[in-house]
């Protein structure tokens, strides 16, 4: 069972996209593997945003491919595949009117019966140790709260994969730790996850591969300059500030 | 007792009685404007939403066009839709003027651009993200729709009631359209209009009073609700 979740995988080739006279993305490509993380960082304005909205199926690029491993299609025809492995968090995650709970119910799928939905929004409200605001307006939360409510809310929807721009922005220390506690969490579960970041030194324990986004292009550091993980630390401090 | 006593007393008497005629004309009102407004509000949301979340060419335009159309006087709109269904018309083979229909066909087309321009306001007012977070949860257009609908409910409702009243108490476009038949298409403004030309104020002032008595109901009702949405924000 393990190792069929570690196969699978979503790749990403030749997506290009442009804002008026301004090319944010130029061929970048990125592959995506169940149970890891990728990091995806850089200035701000390079373009992660955009490039985590077009994977999300969210944005339209102006050319790209997605290969699932059976065969190489163009991104119009996997748009609904995307829609339904994918889900997308913004920076600022957006809660419906309603307490917490109305929120995580509207991942439910409608197949499930009253008590199937509280049965499950109970163990989620669990799993991300939010019982205590439960029935607290939506709208009211915290920052880091509002991001913990807001992956319960994805969870639920059993994503195979799970994009977050910039989750930990504007945290406190303690949000912060439990935000990357519960991501590591989902990462154990097979969950692929893409984090953007312009700050990733907090991402340290979750992060597998590290990818910088700059001119429109997305490049391997990790790899291609064999960063050990002693200098691994150094180099993104001097990449970052 | 003066004479606008007295006149009030009537009205007031005449309400409660029970008096056929009377309700007859009210009755005509609700009906004829409920059906309009149920016919307009579909299509008007439809459009509010895309021209507030859609971008596409000639977008501007069209909500300044709406905007304008908002400006129109009611017997602008029963003019055109007279000279639409009368003998020489391009609808004149329908045979709808001086029917509810025609009159239904008027009201839903004075209603169409209040709820458009009122109802555009109403979801330009709502975050962008919400539709983004009903689709990457798995939401279906329409249930996203329903769920932004959801997240403008206060603007929709205003939108809604404002629309209503305005057709409810519009007397312009039903008396070219609908002709003032009584227990047909008379309807409140009408009644009033031919009352009041005769002389006599106590039906038409019982009629005013239920128009009075409708908005008032109306504006409680959406202060009321609004007023919870505050206090839960
Ligand atoms: N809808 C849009 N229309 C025009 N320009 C945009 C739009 N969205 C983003 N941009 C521009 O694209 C660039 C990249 O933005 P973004 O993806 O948000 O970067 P990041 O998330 O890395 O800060 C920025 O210069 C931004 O102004
Ligand atoms: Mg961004």
């Amino acid at each position: 069972m393990k190792t069929e979740i570690y196969n699978t995988f979503i790749n990403f080739s030749d997506i290009r996209k442009r804002f008026g006279q301004k090319q944010i993305l130029d061929n970048s490509d990125i592959e995506i593997k169940s149970g890891k993380c990728i990091l995806l960082y850089g200035k701000n304005g390079s373009g992660k945003t955009t490039f985590l909205r077009i994977i999300a199926g969210l944005e339209t690029p102006d050319s790209g491919f997605v290969n699932t491993g059976l065969g190489k299609y163009h991104w119009k025809k996997c748009r609904q595949q995307l829609r339904n492995s994918v889900v997308y968090l913004h920076q600022q995650p957006y809660m419906f009117e309603g307490d917490v709970i109305s929120n995580l119910n509207f991942s439910l799928h409608n197949k499930l019966n009253q008590k199937q939905r509280l049965q499950r929004i109970r163990s989620a409200l669990k799993w991300a140790g939010l019982e205590s605001i439960a029935e607290n307006s939506a709208k009211t939360l915290s920052g880091g709260e509002l991001q913990r409510v807001a992956i319960t809310r994805a969870w639920l929807r059993n994503p195979e994969i799970l994009l977050l721009d910039e989750p930990v922005t504007n945290m406190d220390y303690e949000s912060r730790l439990r935000t990357i506690d519960l991501l590591l969490n989902l990462k154990q579960q097979g969950v692929a996850l893409v984090v953007s970041s312009h700050d990733p030194v907090h991402f340290e324990a979750l992060t597998d591969n590290c990818l910088q986004l700059s001119e429109g292009r997305l490049s391997d550091y990790t790899s291609s300059e064999n960063i050990t993980p002693i200098n691994y630390k150094k180099y993104i401090y001097e990449h970052t500030y | 007792m003066d004479d606008s006593t007295s006149i009030t007393l009537d009205a007031i008497h005449l309400l409660f009685s029970g008096d056929a005629e009377l309700w007859a004309i009210i009755g005509v009102s609700f009906q004829v404007s409920s059906t309009a407004i149920f016919i307009s509000v579909p299509p008007a949301l439809i459009i509010a939403f895309i021209l507030a979340y859609a971008d596409f060419p000639g977008r501007r335009l069209l909500i300044s066009i709406f905007n304008t159309l908002l400006a129109v006087p009611a017997v602008v709109i029963g003019l055109t839709f007279y000279l639409l269904l009368s003998r020489q018309g391009i609808l004149g083979d329908w045979r709808l003027l001086f029917t509810q229909s025609a009159m239904v066909m008027g009201q839903a087309a004075l209603s169409f651009p209040i709820l458009v321009a009122m109802g555009h306001a109403a979801f330009q007012a709502v975050d962008k993200r919400a539709w983004e977070t009903a689709r990457t949860l798995g939401a279906n257009r329409m249930r996203a729709f329903y769920t932004v609908m959801k997240e403008a409910r206060f603007g929709l409702l205003a939108a809604l009631f404002s629309a209503y009243g305005r057709i409810i108490a519009e007397v312009g476009a039903s008396m070219m359209l609908g002709g003032n038949i009584l227990n047909y298409t008379r309807n409140i403004p009408t009644a009033i209009a031919l009352e009041t030309s005769k002389g006599e104020f106590s039906q038409g002032i019982a009629l005013g009073l239920v128009l009075i008595i409708l908005a008032f109901t109306l504006n409680t009702f959406l202060q009321y609700f609004q007023g919870k949405g505050h206090l839960s924000n």
